[in-house]
């Protein structure tokens, strides 16, 4: 807040712009279907008539696709907007300042919901972990060994988890640990080659 | 907790004289019943029964050999119920305790308190202390009752190039598939940040189970 206090204030009719990209990208990127389009032209450009708000919209929610789809850098970005502020029925050089600035604060969430956006199995969400010392049970006395309780919550974005409860002893962790040991240096190896 | 185990662990141990033995205060009715049966057999059809009854503790199907000995002596259903399943509790609650704090002299004193002739003592006895314990206790453990556990883990590390939202995605993610004891399968994605996590706990896990083996008092033992 106390920088952006410091920065000059914003030209007239940027503050709606910003928080139209904003709105553009609550409904396009994380997943909030309750923005319309009726209810972003009634509370930031009220004067606008619908036609000439559908097709700001439109302007800005294509050339933020763009973006994100290229996942653009910023010089990217820069040389992208620069062209687009010279290309006829394009943007001002006010509006790309805006974008660039919405697109440095975004870029990383937005990737990250992308990527969401193609994962169709279950997802690890969360695992919870207990280790009970088993003591007596019907048919021996005397066990006295650890096992561990795993609880994985496996589940798909916006339905209901599945709870998998497991029990393992410790070879059986050690394993697990060897296996996960495995994973980890084939992804050490494929970042470092990329 | 550990006070209540430790009562019931001295328990067994000392209870060589008291009425009952390893059996507890009150001897169940089914061994009692088999205890005063037992004294008529004649040492064959005695093993024949003990054979039978090792046998299902160790999850055999029995149906067979049972109808085989009914159909060679004279003993009666009711009778044979009463042999069989006084032998299976008999057997079933001494393979159940430790050997490091159940003496076989005691079992023997146990067994002569409930009047049961000498000769089958011993084959009892040979039974719970001799070299076919661990194939009953092998049995014990693979009976008892535990949630499902891991029987397979494959996995496999994908990284996704380009997708419909993302020219360039090259982010790897992890997909796993776990089959387990009960028969099924589970197949799940874990991204990296998640697998991270996934990683760290099982060490804890492991950790947490070392530092529990160290802390022996925990461990109900004499």
């Amino acid at each position: 807040m106390a920088a952006a206090e410091q920065q000059p204030p914003p030209p007239e009719g940027c503050r709606p712009l910003s928080a139209l990209l904003g709105g553009i990208a609550q409904a396009a990127y994380y997943g909030k279907a309750g923005i319309t389009e009726e209810l972003l032209r009634g509370q930031l450009y009220p004067e606008a008539a619908p036609e000439e708000f559908r097709a700001l919209r439109a302007k800005m929610g294509g050339l933020l696709q763009s973006i994100a789809s290229a996942d653009m850098d910023l010089n990217q970005l820069e040389a992208f907007l620069t062209a687009q502020t010279k290309k006829q029925g394009g943007i001002t050089s006010d509006q790309a300042a805006v974008i660039a600035k919405f697109w440095k604060n975004h870029r990383i969430k937005i990737r990250e919901s992308l990527i969401n956006q193609s994962r169709w199995d279950n997802v690890l969400k969360n695992m919870n972990w207990r280790v009970d010392m088993k003591s007596q049970s019907r048919h021996i006395d005397q066990i006295n060994t650890p096992v561990a309780i795993v609880e994985m919550e496996l589940g798909k974005n916006g339905q209901e988890s599945e709870f998998l409860c497991l029990e393992f002893d410790e070879a059986k962790v050690n394993q697990m640990l060897k296996k996960l040991s495995e994973i980890e240096e084939s992804m050490t190896l494929l970042t470092q080659t990329t | 907790m550990a006070a209540a185990g430790k009562a019931v662990a001295y328990g067994h141990g000392e209870s060589g004289g008291g009425r009952g033995g390893f059996l507890g205060a009150r001897v169940p009715a089914e061994v009692e019943a088999m205890a005063r049966a037992v004294r008529e057999l004649d040492k064959e059809t005695f093993r024949r029964l003990l054979k039978v009854t090792v046998n299902a503790l160790e999850g055999k199907d029995c149906k067979e050999s049972v109808k085989l000995i009914a159909e060679s002596t004279n003993l009666s259903e009711e009778q044979l119920a009463f042999l069989i399943s006084g032998m299976y509790t008999l057997l079933r609650e001494a393979l159940r305790l430790p050997l490091s704090t159940f003496k076989q002299e005691v079992f023997k004193e146990d067994l002569k308190e409930l009047r049961i002739p000498e000769d089958f003592i011993t084959d009892f006895s040979s039974i719970v202390f001799g070299n076919r314990r661990p194939v009953s206790e092998g049995t014990a453990l693979t009976q008892r009752s535990r949630l499902p556990g891991v029987q397979d883990f494959k996995w496999r590390v994908d990284v996704a190039i380009s997708t419909s939202s993302l020219a360039r995605a090259l982010q790897p993610s992890i997909l796993m598939l776990l089959k387990l004891s009960d028969g099924t399968a589970h197949r799940f994605e874990v991204p990296v940040a998640k697998f991270q996590e996934l990683r760290y706990n099982v060490a804890l896990i492991l950790k947490e189970m070392n530092d529990l083996e160290k802390r022996s008092i925990l461990k109900i033992q004499d």
